[in-house]
């Protein structure tokens, strides 16, 4: 058996697949600050026996939670002499352009701990002045004396040759082995040096936290009796050992959110659907993530705590892309000063929550307003709604101010709700010159299946997907996932000219890695598949895109199909090519996937049952286009393969609700997943 | 004021067109940035984007660089002047005009493209963008020693690039032959072009969806909501006149320093700035035209009104701004405008210098406030090839009530501008740097202190390189708020390779390196706030502790003896006991 257990803000959910193929799930809460303790309750809940789990994956939020809210270690940094405050100059932006009092973030590491030592490469990588290992034996005796309990190594050009870093831990770990150290070149082999830096701070600052929650858990696993394949979910969308996320804990900080995304693409495989738009409604945020020709993309353009008013800090670590806006089901309507209805960012959380939760919010949400239009329905809720509160909320907060019915107020919000979400979902697609109507919506989380099949008619998608246990979809995608590494590595070389032997050496040495690293994981040599890419530009040029590149040694004819991809690329991408310039290499990228047993999916047996035995209840439902209209609520767990009906509808599961538009089309697919038709032609 | 079309339109309806004006506007914005071909806009991001009603009012702007909030407006009126009754769909003007619709220097060169739908003039999409050259006598064509208009490059003065969507091949062969890059710049026309022409599809798309009324009703409706939030603001503001002078260095030829001043006057409905009696035109190309500075005073209106609110032309109509002709703020043909932003800026700030002590929460002390620009030129260490580095430096930013000042960062004419990496760098130019470090000169004291400047050192690596750079405020400092200290200058030296060095400067062009000698470019740290004897004694031991000062520096300025070797507090002076 497999088991997924994610690591929620509010819960934590569950969902395994036993060896015939059926899913089952399970939630429980999530209990900080031992978040081990809600990850055994759930198991508990779900009634699956522990001795039966062959393979454990887990999804943690324990390491961004770490960075935002300030609970990793005291932690020291040593660059090359004269670099200390590059951590603090950073970038030098300001996105809040007109806020004069703008607040840089602020560095991980105080000034006195940013120390210096002598030592300097080049960007060739030749040494220009050696390293000063009695400096390091001095650094490390101040900061015992400061009390660090973790050591950050950032020298520059350490990407290209990292023998002084590597060095440096040596002599760490022989003076100091207790404390956690990191060097650039561990977590990242990218130029730029402040990106670098901050990433290597950023693992060292959470390292003894993640070492001693996943030394916990893996003590309550072992004392429950699971069996040993034991993994975590990582930001690229694979997962890894408990063992190498105690080394690299900076590479799960996107552990949960991109497992719905990854779900959404292995998801498409089956249905034979290859270009998805990924979409996941939460309590507080939206997330999309496009998916062309079945591949996810994963970039390490990733930042915490960066939106349009702050720069926020950079971790060059692969994730996958992801855009996120503060919409979500707890998202509190307001008025502006200016008069104007708006939804987010501020949310109502878990508490209070939403006004129907009854827990003392006051503050209209777009949860509430769902209510209030009849898409939701008090009788499908885990709390006692008070509906004249909900109503009262919406009207004194919002209707009255426009002088109309509670009900267009709340239709409002969902509208004003919807555009955000909609100006995210074009930011991901037509935006980046793709054209919605070539792409299926996979929409989960508590709120997708909600506000997709609206979504998806304004954004001209043809196709919305509402997979099986779309609210703990997260959960489901974790169990379909192989381990997966990514070696990414700075080499600046133009295409024409290009040293073959050297640039065949570096792809075996970056294979050589991963292989070595799987061993470490106990993956067999047949399990491992490669993919590689390179990172290319136009000479001069500062973007790069993504192109891949086929396995074997490098010819030169591959160097040719290369290229001429390349200008292909990029026109799609930048919308125009440059066949006469020169093209340029910057990074060499490995893919390398570890691939693990996994059931097939099993397809829903048919019962005998007709779409009315799924019957519900017939409720009146608001709509924008014509109002009040009694709309059938279908039950979906009575719902089987094979069924179809036209909207409006409304489908109820627990934890989610699909409402379907008059004249969108809906059926249940052989694996039992909700397909809806918009009229979109 | 609702009107009678309001009425009929949803407000919801209103809500969602306005925000798809926003997002068309930094769809263009992205555009651009995606398909340009030069480092200063995709990475420096020295560009604006936007859209304007049929009147040239600005409804959206994206913007890396706040000195080019408000910019667009000025294009789309002068194509409304000179073209008026002779706009049609397809047409695309192109402007740099920096006395008229321009505002800054040539080098930032601006196309305007006149929306119809139906046959009506709805809206104007316009962007502006920094070309990496235009022509003129020096590479990069701004230039510190440019006497004339005429050496800084190629004027556009707001022409059809297209007629009727029909392209006027002479324009292109124009530029083609009069800039140093053509490939560049020409790839820069295209991606501008682009991204103009996805503002003017996207407009007619919604038109088509909404309807022309619907959207133009939104677009009255957002304009006045904007002016409705700044006289929100406006009616919070101190009432009365407000006063300040100051001096920009010089002009780069032995002339100076000028004086600039202002009288700034709020009532319940104006904000009005008086800048008469400021320094006529000089010789040297530190002039601004009225246009450029409109659109620095714009910044500090809304960094007092509302920082992070949508902007927009009605957010401006309280606004006014008044000067004498041909001064060195309001400078007319031909003066040279090459670095503009110098006078630019020093507008910018003697309305901040009026206000701050007054509006201590919204306006901070003095800052580096000059773009530092620095432009090194040269053969490539290892490949032997040219490579020309153009960039801003960032530096310190006053304090503020509550706040100390931010340590290394860009202008307030800059904004959402990246360094370039000390690993890039080396890569790309024929350069090592030997240190990219905060500052700490211990200046700015104050409760609040002022943020370090920053030092980076360029060590040349071939012979026969040349630095310009232009480091205004080098010779009157940031200044200090309520009490606090006035920061440091901007300045650099050449430390050469036998040992010698030269400087500090503030301006100089063209000044050689040779293997081995180091260009050191310091800027200033920020102006202090309020009293230093009034920062907590711990607080000044951890300053020392962290470098930001000297222990001799925390017991002069702010009256706490702080042991060296432990930075612990070992007691006060008589200054701070009284």
């Amino acid at each position: 058996m497999r088991v997924a257990t994610d690591i929620g803000g509010t819960f934590t959910d569950l969902v395994y697949v036993d060896g015939e193929g059926n899913v089952g799930v399970a939630k429980s809460p999530t209990t900080p600050p031992n978040f081990e303790q809600g990850v055994i309750d759930v198991i508990r809940k779900s009634g699956v026996d522990p001795e039966s789990i062959q393979t454990f994956i887990h999804g943690t939020t324990v390491i961004i939670n770490a960075l935002t809210e300030r609970k990793g270690v005291k932690t020291g940094l040593i660059t090359t002499a004269g670099f200390r405050d590059v951590l603090e100059i950073a970038r030098g932006n300001r996105p809040d352009l007109f806020n004069l009092r703008y607040k840089k973030p602020e560095p991980f590491v105080e000034r006195y701990l940013r120390q210096e030592v002598t030592e300097r490469m080049n960007q060739l990588g030749e040494e220009i002045v050696p390293l000063d290992e009695d400096r390091i034996k001095e650094l490390v005796d101040y900061f015992k004396k400061e009390e660090v309990d973790a050591i950050a190594v950032a020298y520059l050009h350490a990407y290209k040759n990292p023998a002084h870093e590597i060095r440096t831990v040596e002599l760490i770990n022989e003076l100091w082995p207790e404390a956690a150290v990191t060097a650039s070149h561990e977590v990242t082999k990218e130029w730029r040096e402040y990106e670098r830096t901050n990433t290597a701070v950023l693992n060292s600052y959470v390292k003894p936290i993640a070492s001693s929650y996943i030394d916990r858990l893996n003590a309550r696993l072992s004392e429950l009796g699971t069996g040993d394949l034991r993994y975590i979910m990582q930001s690229n969308g694979g997962t890894t050992t408990f063992e190498q996320a105690k080394k690299t804990p900076i590479n799960m900080v996107e552990s949960g959110p991109v497992a719905g995304i990854y779900g959404a693409a292995y998801l498409g495989e089956i249905l034979g659907e290859k270009n998805i738009i990924a979409f996941d409604i939460g309590g507080t945020t939206a997330k999309c993530s496009l998916i062309v020709e079945g591949e996810v993309k994963v970039s390490t353009d990733y930042y915490i705590e960066k939106d349009e008013y702050n720069a926020g800090y950079p971790i060059k670590t692969p994730v996958v892309d992801i855009v996120e806006i503060g919409n979500g089901g707890g998202s509190i309507a307001w008025i502006d000063e200016g008069g104007a209805l708006k939804v987010g960012p501020q949310s109502a959380g878990s508490v209070p929550g939403p006004v129907a939760y009854g827990q003392g919010g006051t503050e209209p949400t777009t949860t509430d307003a769902n209510l209030l239009t009849g898409r939701l329905s008090p009788k499908n809720f885990d709390y006692n709604v008070d509906m004249a509160k909900v109503e009262e909320a919406i009207k004194t907060k919002v209707a009255d101010r426009f002088e109309m019915k509670p009900e267009d107020g709340a239709l409002g919000i969902i509208r004003i709700a919807n555009s955000n979400m909609l100006n995210a979902l074009k930011l991901i697609s037509v935006r980046k010159g793709y054209d919605p109507r070539d792409f299926t919506l996979v929409a989960f989380g508590g709120g997708g299946s909600m506000h997709a099949p609206a979504l998806a008619r304004e954004l001209g998608v043809r196709k919305v997907v509402v997979p099986v246990a779309s609210p703990v979809f997260s959960a489901w995608g974790m169990l379909m996932t192989d381990l997966r590494h990514d070696y990414i590595q700075t080499y600046i070389a133009r295409v024409n000219g290009l040293d073959l032997d050297g640039f065949n050496k570096e792809w075996d040495e970056l294979a050589r890695m991963a292989t070595a690293q799987f061993a470490e994981e106990n993956i067999e040599k047949e399990n491992i598949r490669f993919m590689r890419f390179a990172d290319m530009r136009y000479a001069g040029q500062e973007h790069t895109v993504k192109v891949p590149l086929a396995s074997g040694p490098v010819t030169p004819e591959s160097l040719t199909q290369l290229i001429a991809d390349f200008h292909e690329l990029h026109e799609k991408n930048y919308t125009f090519k440059l066949e006469e310039a020169e093209t340029e290499i910057v990074n060499l990228h490995l893919t390398a996937f570890g691939s693990v047993e996994k059931p097939a999916l099993k397809k829903l047996q048919l019962k005998g049952g007709t779409a009315k035995d799924a019957l519900k209840e017939k409720r009146p439902v608001y709509y924008e286009q014509d109002g009040w209209v009694d709309t059938v609520v279908y039950n979906r767990s009575k719902l089987e393969p094979g069924m179809a009906f036209s909207g409006p509808a409304v489908i109820e599961e627990q934890a989610a609700v699909t409402v379907i538009y008059p004249d969108q089309k809906a059926s249940i697919d052989e694996y039992g997943n909700l397909i809806i038709e918009t009229e979109v032609r | 004021m609702k009107t009678i079309k309001e009425q009929t339109v949803d407000p919801f309806t209103l809500e969602i067109v306005k925000d798809s004006l926003v997002a068309i506007g930094e769809e263009m914005f992205h555009t651009l940035a995606r398909t340009s071909m030069s480092p200063v806009i995709y990475e420096v991001l020295d560009y604006a984007s936007g859209l304007t009603d049929a009147k040239g009012q600005l409804l959206t702007q994206g913007n890396g660089v706040t000195g080019f909030i408000g910019m667009l407006t000025f294009m789309v009126k002068e194509t409304l002047e000179k073209f008026e009754g002779d706009l049609k769909p397809g047409d695309i003007i192109i402007i740099n005009d920096s006395y008229g619709g321009g505002g800054s220097h040539l080098s930032d060169v601006g196309f305007v493209m006149p929306i119809f739908v139906d046959g009506e003039l709805v809206a104007f999409a316009a962007n502006k963008a920094h070309w990496t050259d235009v022509g003129g006598k020096d590479p990069g064509s701004f230039s510190n020693d440019a006497t004339e208009i005429y050496q800084e490059g190629l004027q556009l003065p707001c022409v059809k690039l297209y007629e009727g969507g029909k392209l006027n091949q002479a324009v292109i062969d124009m530029i083609e032959a009069n800039v140093r890059f053509p490939d560049l710049s020409l790839g820069d026309l295209w991606a501008q072009v682009a991204a103009i022409r996805t503002g003017d599809k996207r407009v007619r798309e919604l038109c088509e969806k909404n309807g022309t009324e619907t959207v133009k009703t939104a677009i009255e409706n957002y304009l006045d909501h904007g002016e409705q939030m700044a006289r929100k603001e406006l009616a919070k503001l101190p009432k009365g006149e407000f006063f300040a002078e100051d001096f920009i260095d010089d002009d780069g030829f032995g002339n100076g320093p000028f004086n600039v001043r202002v009288k700034v006057t709020i009532t319940d409905d104006k904000f009005i700035c008086d800048f008469r009696g400021t320094h006529p035109q000089v010789p040297g190309p530190v002039n601004v035209t009225y246009t450029g500075l409109v659109s620095a005073v714009r910044t500090v209106f809304l960094a007092i009104t509302n920082p992070s609110q949508d902007v927009n032309d009605g957010v401006f109509r309280p606004l006014e701004i008044i000067t004498d002709p041909a001064s060195i703020l309001s400078a007319e043909r031909p003066a040279p405008v090459s670095v503009y932003w110098e006078s630019m800026q020093a507008g910018a700030d003697v309305v901040m210098q009026a206000l701050a002590p007054h509006l201590p929460d919204r306006l901070p002390a003095g800052q580096l406030l000059s773009v530092c620009a620095v432009t090194i030129a040269g053969k490539h260490h290892v490949n032997g090839e040219p490579f020309l580095i153009v960039e801003p430096s960032a530096g310190g930013w006053g304090a503020a009530r509550g706040q100390d000042g931010a340590r290394g960062q860009f202008c307030i004419g800059d904004g959402e501008t990246y360094n370039v990496p000390v690993e890039v760098a080396e890569t790309r130019y024929g350069v090592m740097i030997d240190e990219y470090s905060l500052r700490t000169d211990g200046m700015g004291a104050g409760e609040y202190i002022g943020g370090a400047g920053v030092i980076r050192s360029y060590r040349a690596m071939t012979d026969g390189q040349t630095v310009s750079a232009t480091f205004g405020r080098n010779k009157f400092h940031p200044w200090g708020l309520n009490g606090g200290e006035k920061g440091s200058p901007n300045e650099f030296i050449i430390e050469k390779k036998d040992g010698t060095t030269d400087g500090p400067f503030g301006m100089y062009p063209r000044y050689p390196l040779n293997t081995g000698d180091v260009v050191k470019l310091m800027t200033a740290t920020g102006g202090g706030y309020g009293d230093p004897l009034k920062r907590p004694a711990d607080q000044v031991a951890r300053d020392v502790k962290n470098g930001y000062m000297t222990a001799v520096q925390a017991e002069e300025k702010y009256g706490v003896k702080v042991n060296p070797k432990t930075y612990e507090v070992e007691g006060v002076t008589g200054k701070r006991e009284a």
